[in-house]
This record gives C-alpha cells, structure tokens and sequence, in this order.
C-alpha cells in the first residue's frame, strides 16, 4: 500500500514537473492568426518593440512561472534582468512591463485589456478570450 | 572633504524638500508622477602607503564612491514626461547635482526623442555608472571609465528602435554641449565643450549584444598654470612650443563593444579609442575583457583592463646648451608634454556580487593595478622613490535600487 502511494505520488510528481516545465505565451488579441518568435517574446519583455502593438504583462520576480520564463525565454537568471532594468529605467530608456501578483490576476487583466501579452504554464486553462501566440516546452 | 560633505547633506534634504512639496501638488495624479532611485555604500582601500588611486589609499574610505540618486518621472501627456535625476556624491573626483533634466517626447513605441540634460552615451556604461546595481564590479574597469570624460551634456537625443524575428536594432544619434567642470586627476577643471555629437547602433541577435558608436566635440580645456607656462614660452618667442601645450581642439572618440550572456555566464568586451587633434592631449586606446559566472543569487567574475597613451610630437624650438634658463625652460616643456593626461596603466579584478534581494546587492571585489614605470597619471604618488608603481584595491559596496 505504501509502494503503490509512493509510486501515485511519484507519479503525480513527475507529472508536475513535466506540466510546469512548459509555458505558453498568451495574448488578448483580435488577429487570432499572431505567431511570434521566441526572439520577439524576448524583446517584448525586455522592453524592446515588436512589429504587433502588444504589451507586456510580467508577474513578480519570485513567482515559479516568472523563473520558467527567464530560463526558457529570457535565457538570463532574475537577478541580472532586475540590473537590467535598473540600467533602463535611470538612464531613461525603457521600463519594465507592469507587473502583477498572481496568473489568475494577471488571466483577468488580459482579458479585460486588449492588445496585452504574457505568459502561462501550458497546464492552466486558457480562456477563449486569449490565444495562444507561442509555446515553449 | 568637510565642505563636499556638508553641500552634499544640504542638495540631498532639500531635494528632498522638493520631493515632498511636487509629492504634496501631485498627490491626486500619483499615477502619473513615479518616484525611484538608487544609493550605494562603497568601502575601499589601497594596500599601498606611497600612493593613492582614485580617491583611495590606506585609509579604509566610504567617501570616494558612496552616493545616492533620487529620479522623478511625471507623465505631462500619453507621450510626453518628463525626469529628473538628482545625484549626491561624496567623492573627490564628482561633483553632486542634477544630472539629468529631460523632457521625453515618443511619438511611437519605435521612437523616443530627449531633450535637456543628459548623460553622454559614449560607452556601454556611461549613462549609468552611478547605478552600481546595474554591473557586476564594484568600479568599473577604470582604465575604460575614465572619470575626466564628460558626463553630461545639454541637447537632443534622439532614440529608433526595430526589431525582427531574430534580430532587434537600436540607432541613437545626440547633439548637445557642455560647460562645466570635469575633473582630471582629481582637479575640478573648467571645461567647455562645443558641437558634441554622437551615433550610436546597437545589434542584438539571440543572447549577442553589439554596440558601436562613434563620438566627436570640440572642445576647451582651462589650466590655469599650463596658460601660464604657455604664455612664459611666448615671451620667450617660442610660439610653436607654447601652441603646442594647447587642451583645444576635436576630439573624437570611438567605441565597440560585445557581450554573450546566457543563464550561467557572461562575456562581455569593449574597446574604445579616443583621437585627439591637440599634441598634448595623447590619443588614448583602452579596452577591458570580462567574463563570469551565474550560481544561485550569486555572479563571480575576472576582468583585464588596459589603456595605453600616445602622446603628439613635441616641437624640438628651444635650443638646449645656451644657459641655464633656456636648458630649464626646454626640460620645463619636454616634462609637460610627456607627463600631462598620461595614462598606461593595466588591471586584473576578480569579485562576487551577490544579488540577496531583487533590489539589493552586496559585492566585493580585489584589484591589481599596474602602472608603467614611464608617463602615467592613474596613481598620486606620494613617494616616488618607494612606489613600485603596482598596487592592490579591495572594495566592499552595498548597491540599492528603489
């Protein structure tokens, strides 16, 4: 009996880290046909300008999502994107994207705003208001 | 020092003081109006009893380095703010004050245009070496970031950016000037800059950086005793001589700089060369290699930096062996020329920074500075028989951003 728990949950394990190890981005947009690179996601965020009017939505630094999508799109560790943003925002270049607490907020926000971006793990329910623009496993 | 300290408490409360009266006016609009900021504690010592270096010797100092920076943003329009940029500074080779006063006008999301004071854009960090945070070192490689380099300017920038699937582009073009003080070796200098201008491109391909820029001004440089010295060599009718120890003239300046970055380590480049029209300003060449490694919280990096001086030719008018006040008057002029602005220096720097907070760093860094035995003007030697003209540096610094 305690085999066969260790193993369900073994199970259930691997089956969330394997859930959680995929992201997809989401955006609230009127061109459902919107496909873009890994590199422009990147730029997005970084606060770089892409070719569709979209914009950014981040969630804080310590969220698990956040560290998923610094590793898998960013490519740089949290501590060197907040010295980034240090150096954008005193020498009055960019800003960062607005950030909010949590995916539910950061869901009910997208959907309320059009023309906004950001980023999910792939396990978590996307509402038809949003459509998915990429997906990074 | 005392009077620095004291003008430095006096701009940081009543910056302050304005802080709270604009807080007070703006309070019903606080969305539009953002305050931020950054300070940093930084500690350093030269294990060196016969010279100093930047301010450092072997006293343990927090003065040379330690500042705070109050910015405020307010939102005029949907695309038009304007900020403000205040820096107190304790050190002796800055001054403190407004740094930054600038309305911004982004007529798209490509285009943003800046107009009032700013910082100059010649190297990767110049517009932002007050902001510690924002870079691995405690110092940045001196001999790039040279504190007698302009920091400001008065004028327009002009920003574009692009990007495609793979690639982004950002040009940057400014025109401005400058009339000031800079500080050479510590000495606060007059200096007037003219038709300072300026392109800069940057290429971002994948976790590759490329920064090229290019740089020119005219400028005007006051020594008093150099003048003197000057107008001594006129007297004497040595015309040429005394042209020649001019600071006037075009300066341009050239840089290139790269970086790869990914989520264990970085390595990052940069050269620049400074050209120079006047013979007793020396054509400057500097680079610094770096590289360094991501773990947890923390980033260890190594880092080499050289510069090296050329000097002009000097004019050969003053006969040598026909008294002792023209033999004086020839060696007087051969020690200026060779000696002034000089700079052949070379350093290593091994550090940590550790980022314990998403706004707070704690960093310590060793540096071994070398000088050359000739012309250089890194270290105040205070005994020259003594010094070897090598030297370490140990800093500690606590960066904040807010």
């Amino acid at each position: 009996m305690k085999r066969l728990l260790f193993i369900t949950l073994l199970a259930l394990a691997s089956q969330h880290a394997f859930a959680s190890d995929s992201i997809v981005i989401v955006a609230n947009t009127q061109d459902t046909s919107i496909e873009l690179t890994r590199q422009e996601i990147r730029n997005l965020f970084m606060g770089g300008v892409v070719s569709h009017d979209l914009e950014a939505i981040a969630l804080p630094p310590e969220n698990q999502t956040r560290v998923l999508f610094n590793t898998k799109v960013v490519g740089l560790t949290e501590s060197r994107i907040q010295s980034y943003w240090a150096q954008m925002r005193f020498s009055g270049r960019k800003k960062p994207p607005t950030e909010l607490d949590s995916e539910r907020i950061v869901i009910e926000y997208l959907k309320s705003h059009p023309g906004t971006v950001s980023y999910l793990q792939s396990d978590t329910k996307i509402p038809v208001e949003l459509t998915i623009i990429l997906k990074i496993k | 020092m005392r009077i620095l300290k004291a003008t430095f408490l006096a701009i940081i409360s009543s910056y302050f003081v304005v802080l709270f009266t604009i807080s007070s006016v703006y309070a019903a609009t606080e969305d539009a109006l953002q305050f931020s900021g950054f300070a940093r504690v930084v500690l350093g010592y030269l294990d060196e009893s016969n010279a100093t270096y930047s301010g450092y010797s072997d006293d343990i100092s927090l003065s040379q380095q330690s500042l705070i920076g109050l910015q405020v943003d307010y939102q005029l329009a949907d695309n038009l703010s304007i900020t403000s940029q205040l820096i107190g500074h304790s050190g002796n080779e800055r001054g403190s004050g407004v740094e930054w006063l600038y309305l911004t006008y982004q007529p798209t999301r490509s285009i943003q245009i800046k107009l009032g004071k700013q910082r100059t854009p010649f190297f990767n960090y110049s517009d932002s070496i007050d902001v510690g945070f924002a870079y691995p070192w405690v110092t940045l490689p001196k001999q790039v970031y040279n504190s007698s380099l302009i920091s400001t300017f008065n004028g327009a920038l002009a920003n574009y950016q692009w990007s495609g699937k793979k690639f982004g582009f950002d040009v940057e073009a400014y025109w401005g000037s400058f009339d000031d003080m800079t500080f050479i070796s510590a000495v606060a200098i007059p200096a007037n800059v003219n038709d300072l201008r300026g392109l800069i491109t940057k290429l971002n391909y994948d976790n590759w950086i490329i920064r090229a820029s290019y740089h020119t001004a005219d400028i005007f440089i006051k020594l008093p005793k150099l003048e003197e010295f000057s107008s001594l060599l006129s007297r004497f009718g040595f015309t040429q001589s005394a042209q020649s120890l001019s600071l006037d003239g075009k300066v341009e300046f050239y840089q290139l700089a790269a970086s790869y970055e990914n989520i264990n380590y970085f390595f990052r480049t940069e050269v620049t060369k400074i050209h120079t029209q006047s013979p007793t300003i020396p054509d400057v060449s500097r680079f610094y290699v770096a590289a360094g490694y991501h773990y947890y919280s923390f980033l260890s990096y190594v880092s080499f930096a050289k510069d090296k001086s050329t000097n002009g030719a000097p004019v050969n008018e003053i006969p040598i062996g026909f008294g002792p006040q023209l033999d004086a008057l020839a060696l007087g002029y051969q020690r200026v020329f060779n000696t002034l602005l000089v700079s052949n220096s070379q350093s290593i720097t091994v550090g940590t920074k550790w980022n314990f907070k998403s706004n707070l760093a704690l960093k310590a860094e060793v540096t071994w500075i070398e000088a050359d035995q000739g012309g250089d003007t890194s270290f105040y030697v205070l005994d020259e028989t003594k010094f070897d003209k090598k030297a370490p540096l140990y800093q500690l610094a606590l960066e904040w951003v807010f």
